[in-house]
C-alpha cells in the first residue's frame, strides 16, 4: 500500500506544479492579447477618464507580476471585493472575480461544471458502447457488411465537425420528426428524466465524434490478443467463438480502452466547446470561449485550471485502472 | 526493424533511407492490401487535385473568388437559382449561396488549404513530439523531468482556448494558413511525445541498443541509428490519426472565427458557413462534408495499411493469426506496452484524445 | 451607440456585442387588428411567454444597460421618466411620458428640464417611487463599478465629467435637483432639445437607495414596471418574470403586459432559436426572440413556406453600415480617391453578403431612411445598383492613379456580423472592376475595435456601422462628425476626423431646438452637406426579420427598435 500512497503523493505534487505552470502561461498569454479590458468592461462609448476609473477599479494598471501575486494570494488566503455598497470576502481558494460580470469565478465554475460533467459522462457511455461494439464486431467479423457499415458510421462521425452533425440531427430529430425536444439544459436534481431527454442529442453528437477512436483501438487490441497463443489454445480446445471473442479477447483489449477513455473524459470536461455552443448548454467550454473573447482573465485562468485539473485527475485514474486491468504494469 | 526507415523519412525526422531490402519488403506488404492501395490512390488523387487546382478551375473556366450576383435570388437570402444549387455547364457543382461563387473552384482550392494545413501541422507535431519524446527518454533525470512536465502542461491545457488566444496575438500581416498550421502543430504535440518517450524507453532496454551503448556510441548516434527506426511504426500509425484530426481542428477554428481568412476557401470554412443552409441549399453543405469524409476515410485506411506493412507481427498475422486473411490491416499505437513505462504508455494509449477535444 | 448584431447567427460565444436587447415599440391592440395570428386575434391576459435569446440578460442593472429607448426585456421591469411610443412603424418613434406626467418642460434655451412624477407610483414592495430615487439611480450609473451606459449624462449634466458615483462621492450630483418627492430638475451645460429622448434610457429608472446592493443589484433589481424578477440564474442566462401586483395599468399607458409570466432563456445558438421558433412546438408556440434575426439561409426556407412566412415580423431600426475613410492616411487624403471608391462600390453584392434584398436595403445616405431622423434622399456619387467602374477609373486618373491602385480594407474576423470578412470580400470583389486592388486586413474583434477607434492606429479604410441611441439625427451625426468629439486618447468615433466649424455650429444650433420635427429637417440637410465630403461610403441599412411562435398575438414593431415589443405581446 505504501507504493500506492507514494504514487498518489507524487501525482499530487506533479499536478500542483503543472497547474501552477499553466496559470503562469495563461497570465502571460492573456497579458499580451490585444483588447482593452477596461474599455470592454466599461462599454464602447466610455470616455478616457471613465475607462481609467474602471481600470483602477479592476487593478489593471498593476504590472504583470503583481497581478499574478494577487491571484496567488486569493488562491491561498482569499480576497476582498467591493460591491460598491459593501465589501464581500472571497474565501480561499479564491479564483478571483470576473472583470465583466462581477461574479466570483468559483461560483461561475460551480454553476457550469454540472452541465459539462453531465454532457461528458452521458456521452462517454454512448461512445464506449458504440466504439467498443464497433471495434469488437470489426475484429470478429472482418469484411462483413455489418462491420463495414458500422466502421463507416464511426468514421463519418470523426470526419464531420460536431456543429454539422449536431445541427442536422437537431433539424431532423427535433424539428421535422419532433421525436425529441430541442435540447435545453435541465438540472439532474430537478428532473432526472427531462435531464436525460434533453441531453440525448448532445450526448449522441459528442459520442459520434469520439467513437471512431475507440472502435479502432478496440479492434487493434482485439486482433493483437486474438493472435496470442492462449487464444489459439482456447480455439484448439473447441471453446465457442463467441466466448473466445467476448470473454477472453475483449478482456485483453480493455486496458488501452480504459486509458483512452479516462483521457478523453478529462479533456472533454472543458473541451466540448462546440457541442456546448451549438446546443446552448451553459457549460465550461462555452463560458471559456466567451471569456477569452472579452479578455476576462480571472475567468479564463480559473476555468483553464479546472479543465487542467480534470485532465490531470483523469490521467491518474487512467494509470490506476490500467495497472488493475493489466497486472504487468507497475505504478511508478 | 530496419524496414521502417523508409517511411520515417516521410514522417519528417530526416533519417536517410537505409537498407533497400527493408523498403522493398514494406512496399510488398503494402501492395498485398487491396483496401490500402485504393486508399492510397484516393489520397494521391486528392493531393493531385489540390496541387492542380488552378488547372482544373481553368478547365472549368471559373475561379474561386469571383461573384456571380445574377445566379442567386437576392430576395430569398441569396439562394442559388436553378436545381442542385445552380449546377450548369459553366458551374459544374453549382454556386455558393449569397455570393454566387463557383462551388467546384472553391472545393478544389479548399482542398489545398485543408490538406496543406493538416499535413503540415502533422509534420510539426511529429517533429516536436519525436524530438521531445526521444530526448526525455534518453536524457538524464532532470531533462526527463523537465520535458515530461512540459508535455503534461501541454496535454492539460484546453487546445481550443489557447488557439483562440494565440491567433489573436500574432499580427494580422502574418500569413494565416501558416499561422493556423503552426498553432495546431505547436499546441498538440503532447500525446505523440508521450508515446515516443514510452516506446523509446522500452527500446532502450533491448539488447541491440544496449550493445550499441556498450560499444561507446554517443546518445545522438544511438537515437538516430537505432531508435528512430523502432519508433516508426507507432509514429506513423499515430500520424494517420493526426491528419484527419487536424482537418477537424481547422474546421473547428473556422467555426470559432479564427481559421484561414476569406476569400481563401477551406473545407472547414465552407462547412461552417454551410451548416445553416442544410435545408435551403443542401448541396452547399454536402459537398465539403463529402470531401472531408472521403479524405478522412482514405487517410485512415491508408494509415492502417502502412501500419500493417511496417509491423512484422501484424504482417505475419496476414498469414497465420486468426486463420483469416487480414484485408484491412491493423493498427495499434499501444499494442506493446513497455513494462517500465506505465505512465507514458497509459497515456500514449490515449491516442488522438487531445486532438479530438478540439473538434468536440 | 447600440450595436445589435445584424446577421448575428452564432451566439454569445461568437459575437461580443456590448449591447443590450433592443427596445420595442408598439401600438395598442386597436391599431393592428390585421396583424394577429389565428382566428381570434384579440389579445387576452394570461399564459407564459417564452423568450429564446442568444445573449444573456447579464448586467440586468438599470445603471449598466445600454439601450435604445429602455430596452425590450428591461422595459418590463424598469420604468423611466419618458419612454418610446409603443406603436407600429413611424408612430413608434415618438417619445411619450412614462413615470412623468409629460415628456419634460424645458426652460427657454433648453438647458434646464423639469419633470413631475405621476401620482400613486409604487415599487414591487409597495413603497412609493420618489424623484430622489430617480436622482440616485442616475448617480449610481456614474460609479466605475456599474459602468456600461451611454455617455450622454456625463457629457450633458453640469459638473458630471469627473463624478464617480454615490459610493465614492457622498455629496451627489448638484446638477439634479429634487425640490419635492414628485419633482426632478436637470441642469445641462448646453442646450439639448432632445433631452426627452435621453430620459427613455434605463439610467432614468428609480432605484431605492436602501435596496441598492451595488454590483449585486442586478440579480434582483427592484421593479417599477409590470413584472418583477422571481428568478435570475447564471447571471441572466435564465430569467423568470412574474406580474408585479403593485404596478397599476392606470399609471402606464404604454405597457400592455398580457402574459402572467415571462420566461427568458438565453445562451442559445441563433440557428437553434430560429429552428425552435419555426417548429413552434410545446412552450415554443408561445415564444418570441428579442435578439435573433432570421439569417439568409433561414429566410430562404421561410419564404417558401406560407405558414412560416406569416409568422415573421419585419422591422427597421435606425442603423447604417458603411465604409469609413481616415483622410489622414494616404491615398485617402485625396478626395478624388474617396469619391472613386464611392463610385465603384457594388451595393447589390454587399447587400447579398448581408443577407440579400430582404434583409438589407442599399444606402446612399448616412442617416437611416426614416422620417424621424430627418431622412433627406441624396446620392452624391451615384454608383447605381452595381457600381460605376468607368467613373471611378476616371477619377483615379485625375488623382494620378491611372495605372490602378492598391489599398487595404480593415475588417473584423468575427463572422456573421456587419464588419465581417464576408462583407469585406464583397467590397473587394466590387472594387476590382474599377482597377482598385483591395488587400483585406482581418483583425480579431477586440483588436479591430481598438484600432479603428484610436486616432493613433486608425486604418485608412475600414468597415464600420452606427446605430441610433434614439430615432433622431442628433445621436447619429454628432458623435461621428462633430469635431469637438474627436477623442485623442481614448475611444474616438469621429473616424473621418472632421473638424469643420460650420458643421459644429450647425450641430449646436439644432441642439437648441425643442421642436423635434424642425430639428429633424435640419439634421437631414446637415447629413446631405457632410455626404458631399465623401468621408464615408454608406453601404446598407439592415432590415430585421424575426420569427415568432404560433400562439403569439399582438405583434407591434416600431421604427424606433425595429423588433416586436415584448410589452405588447399576448399568448392567449
Amino acid at each position: 500500500m505504501s507504493g500506492f500512497g507514494g504514487f498518489l503523493l507524487r501525482r499530487a505534487v506533479g499536478a500542483v506544479v503543472t497547474l501552477l505552470a499553466i496559470s503562469v502561461i495563461v497570465y502571460v498569454v492573456f497579458y499580451v492579447t490585444p483588447g482593452n479590458v477596461a474599455q470592454i468592461t466599461c462599454g464602447p462609448r466610455c470616455s478616457p477618464e471613465q475607462v481609467h476609473q474602471v481600470a483602477e477599479q479592476l487593478k489593471l494598471g498593476d504590472p504583470l507580476y503583481l497581478r499574478y501575486w494577487h491571484f496567488l494570494q486569493g488562491l491561498f488566503v482569499g480576497q476582498d471585493f467591493s460591491t460598491g455598497t459593501s465589501v464581500e470576502h472571497c474565501a480561499a481558494p479564491c479564483l478571483g472575480q470576473s472583470y465583466q460580470t462581477d461574479q466570483q469565478v468559483l461560483d461561475i465554475i460551480l454553476t457550469k461544471l454540472p452541465v459539462s460533467v453531465s454532457l461528458v459522462l452521458g456521452a462517454m457511455v454512448l461512445w464506449l458502447l458504440l466504439g467498443i461494439g464497433t471495434g469488437v464486431l470489426s475484429a470478429w467479423r472482418r469484411g462483413r457488411v455489418s462491420e463495414r457499415v458500422l466502421t463507416a458510421v464511426t468514421l463519418a462521425g470523426t470526419a464531420t465537425p460536431v456543429f454539422v452533425i449536431g445541427l442536422v440531427l437537431m433539424i431532423v430529430v427535433c424539428g421535422e420528426l419532433q421525436l425529441l425536444p430541442f435540447p435545453q439544459y435541465v438540472n439532474f436534481s430537478d428532473d432526472p428524466e427531462q435531464w436525460a431527454w434533453n441531453l440525448l442529442l448532445p450526448w449522441f453528437s459528442l459520442a459520434l465524434i469520439e467513437a471512431a477512436a475507440f472502435a479502432r483501438l478496440t479492434r487493434a487490441a482485439m486482433l493483437e490478443t486474438l493472435a496470442e497463443d492462449h487464444i489459439r489454445t482456447f480455439r484448439a480446445y473447441g471453446v465457442a467463438e463467441r466466448s473466445v471473442v467476448g470473454r477472453h479477447a475483449l478482456r485483453g483489449a480493455l486496458a488501452p480502452v480504459i486509458a483512452l477513455n479516462a483521457n478523453n473524459v478529462g479533456s472533454a470536461v472543458g473541451g466540448a466547446v462546440l457541442t456546448e455552443t451549438l446546443f446552448g448548454l451553459p457549460g465550461i467550454g462555452q463560458e471559456l470561449v466567451h471569456a477569452v473573447k472579452v479578455v476576462d482573465l480571472p475567468v479564463v485562468v480559473g476555468m483553464v485550471l479546472v479543465t487542467g485539473f480534470f485532465v490531470v485527475l483523469a490521467n491518474a485514474v487512467a494509470d490506476v485502472l490500467y495497472a488493475v486491468a493489466d497486472r504487468r504494469v507497475v505504478l511508478a | 526493424m530496419s524496414e521502417a526507415l523508409a517511411v520515417v523519412e516521410t514522417a519528417g525526422t530526416g533519417t536517410p533511407v537505409p537498407a533497400v531490402s527493408g523498403a522493398r519488403q514494406f512496399w510488398r506488404r503494402l501492395r498485398a492490401q487491396r483496401a490500402a492501395l485504393v486508399a492510397a490512390a484516393v489520397v494521391a488523387l486528392l493531393v493531385l487535385v489540390a496541387l492542380a487546382a488552378p488547372l482544373l478551375t481553368a478547365l472549368e473556366g471559373q475561379d474561386p473568388t469571383t461573384y456571380h450576383p445574377t445566379l442567386i435570388d437576392s430576395a430569398r437570402g441569396g439562394v442559388p437559382i436553378g436545381s442542385f444549387g445552380g449546377v450548369s455547364a459553366d458551374h459544374w457543382l453549382g454556386v455558393e449561396p449569397q455570393t454566387g461563387r463557383d462551388m467546384f473552384a472553391r472545393l478544389v482550392y479548399g482542398a489545398r488549404v485543408s490538406l496543406g494545413v493538416a499535413l503540415a501541422a502533422t509534420v510539426v507535431q511529429i517533429a516536436i513530439g519525436v524530438t521531445v519524446g526521444v530526448a526525455a527518454a534518453l536524457g538524464n533525470r532532470w531533462v526527463d523531468q523537465l520535458l515530461s512536465r512540459a508535455t503534461d502542461i501541454i496535454v492539460s491545457m484546453p487546445l481550443m482556448i489557447m488557439s483562440l488566444a494565440l491567433l489573436a496575438i500574432v499580427p494580422a500581416s502574418f500569413p494565416r494558413p501558416v499561422l493556423v498550421t503552426l498553432v495546431i502543430g505547436l499546441i498538440a504535440w503532447g500525446s505523440i511525445a508521450k508515446i515516443v518517450r514510452a516506446q523509446t524507453l522500452s527500446l532502450k532496454g533491448l539488447d541491440y541498443v544496449s550493445a550499441a551503448r556498450l560499444s561507446g556510441w554517443g546518445t545522438w548516434r544511438i537515437a538516430r541509428r537505432e531508435l528512430l527506426p523502432g519508433l516508426a511504426a507507432p509514429v506513423i500509425t499515430y500520424a494517420a490519426l493526426l491528419v484527419p484530426a487536424n482537418i477537424s481542428v481547422e474546421a473547428a477554428l473556422s467555426f470559432l472565427g479564427v481559421g484561414v481568412k476569406p476569400p481563401t476557401p477551406s473545407w472547414g470554412q465552407m462547412l461552417t458557413a454551410a451548416d445553416v443552409w442544410y435545408q435551403a441549399a443542401p448541396q452547399y453543405l454536402l459537398l465539403p462534408a463529402g470531401a472531408l469524409f472521403v479524405t478522412v476515410l482514405a487517410l485512415t485506411v491508408l494509415g492502417d495499411g502502412v501500419r500493417t506493412a511496417l509491423d512484422p507481427r501484424a504482417a505475419s498475422r496476414l498469414r497465420v493469426g486468426t486463420g483469416r486473411k487480414d484485408t484491412t490491416g491493423t493498427e495499434n499505437a499501444t499494442g506493446k506496452t513497455p513494462e517500465n513505462a506505465a505512465d507514458g504508455a497509459a497515456r500514449g494509449a490515449a491516442g488522438s484524445a487531445n486532438e479530438k477535444e478540439a473538434s468536440a | 451607440m447600440r450595436q445589435p448584431s445584424v446577421i448575428a447567427r452564432r451566439v454569445a460565444a461568437a459575437s461580443v456585442s456590448l449591447v443590450v436587447a433592443a427596445g420595442a415599440a408598439a401600438c395598442g391592440p386597436e391599431d393592428n387588428d390585421a396583424k394577429g395570428s389565428g382566428g381570434d386575434s384579440t389579445p387576452h391576459k394570461g399564459g407564459t411567454l417564452t423568450v429564446l435569446n442568444s445573449q444573456p440578460q447579464s448586467d440586468f442593472d438599470p445603471a449598466r444597460l445600454y439601450t435604445s429607448g429602455g430596452g425590450n426585456v428591461p422595459s418590463l421591469v424598469f420604468r423611466t421618466l419618458t419612454t418610446r411610443n409603443r406603436e407600429n412603424g413611424a408612430a413608434g418613434t415618438k417619445v411619450v411620458p412614462d413615470l412623468a406626467t409629460d415628456t419634460g418642460r424645458p426652460n427657454k434655451d433648453a438647458t434646464v428640464w423639469t419633470y413631475t412624477l405621476k401620482k400613486g407610483l409604487k415599487y414591487e414592495d409597495g413603497s412609493p417611487i420618489t424623484s430622489a430615487d430617480i436622482k440616485y439611480g442616475i448617480e449610481r450609473s456614474f460609479a466605475p463599478e456599474l459602468s456600461g451606459g451611454a455617455p450622454y449624462l456625463r457629457d450633458w449634466l453640469v459638473g458630471a465629467a469627473d463624478y464617480q458615483g454615490p459610493y465614492k462621492d457622498k455629496k451627489g450630483l448638484s446638477a439634479i435637483e429634487t425640490p419635492d418627492s414628485r419633482t426632478i430638475v436637470f441642469h445641462l451645460n448646453k442646450p439639448e432639445g432632445e433631452f426627452p429622448y435621453l430620459a427613455t434610457q434605463t439610467q432614468f429608472t428609480p432605484v431605492p437607495r436602501s435596496k441598492d446592493t451595488g454590483t449585486k443589484y442586478e440579480s434582483h433589481p427592484v421593479s417599477s414596471g409590470p413584472y418583477k424578477v422571481v428568478k435570475n440564474e447564471n447571471d441572466g442566462e435564465h430569467l423568470v418574470l412574474e406580474r408585479n401586483t403593485q404596478w397599476s395599468a392606470a399609471t402606464d399607458e404604454e405597457r400592455k403586459a398580457y402574459p402572467d409570466r415571462i420566461d427568458v432563456r438565453s445562451g442559445l445558438d441563433s440557428s437553434v432559436i430560429n429552428q425552435r421558433l419555426s417548429a413552434s412546438q410545446g412552450a415554443d408556440a408561445a415564444a418570441v426572440t428579442t435578439d435573433t434575426n432570421l439569417g439568409p439561409a433561414e429566410l430562404a426556407k421561410v419564404t417558401g413556406d406560407k405558414q412560416l412566412a406569416a409568422r415573421v415580423g419585419t422591422g427597421h431600426f435606425g442603423y447604417t453600415d458603411y465604409l469609413a475613410f481616415n483622410p489622414k492616411v494616404k491615398p485617402f487624403d485625396n478626395p478624388k480617391v474617396r469619391q472613386a471608391v464611392a463610385y465603384a462600390i457594388d451595393r447589390s453584392s454587399v447587400v447579398n453578403a448581408a443577407g440579400g434584398s430582404a434583409l438589407a436595403e442599399p444606402a446612399t445616405t448616412f442617416l437611416p431612411n426614416q422620417k424621424s431622423f430627418g431622412y433627406t434622399p441624396y446620392d452624391p456619387f451615384p454608383a447605381g445598383k452595381s457600381g460605376n467602374p468607368a467613373k471611378a477609373k476616371e477619377l483615379l486618373k485625375q488623382a494620378g492613379y491611372s495605372g490602378g491602385l492598391t489599398i487595404t480594407l480593415t475588417h473584423s474576423n468575427s463572422k456573421d456580423f456587419e464588419t465581417s470578412p464576408e462583407i469585406a470580400t464583397a467590397v473587394q470583389d466590387a472594387l476590382k472592376k474599377a482597377g482598385i486592388a483591395v488587400k483585406l486586413q482581418g483583425l480579431e474583434d477586440n483588436d479591430y475595435r481598438d484600432k479603428i477607434h484610436s486616432v493613433k492606429t486608425e486604418p485608412g479604410l475600414f468597415l464600420a456601422h452606427w446605430g441610433a441611441d434614439w430615432p433622431s439625427g442628433g445621436p447619429f451625426l454628432a458623435p461621428i462628425f462633430d469635431g469637438r468629439q474627436i477623442v485623442k486618447d481614448g475611444a474616438n468615433f469621429n473616424t473621418g476626423q472632421l473638424n469643420d466649424k460650420s458643421v459644429n455650429d450647425e450641430i449646436d444650433a439644432i441642439n437648441k431646438l425643442t421642436d423635434l420635427d424642425a430639428a429633424a429637417q435640419r439634421w437631414g440637410a446637415l447629413d446631405k452637406k457632410i455626404g458631399d465630403e465623401a468621408l464615408v461610403v454608406p453601404l446598407f441599412h439592415p432590415v430585421y426579420k424575426r420569427l415568432y411562435g404560433k400562439d403569439v398575438k399582438n405583434i407591434v414593431i416600431s421604427d424606433w427598435t425595429g423588433v416586436l415589443d415584448i410589452s405588447q405581446v399576448s399568448v392567449k
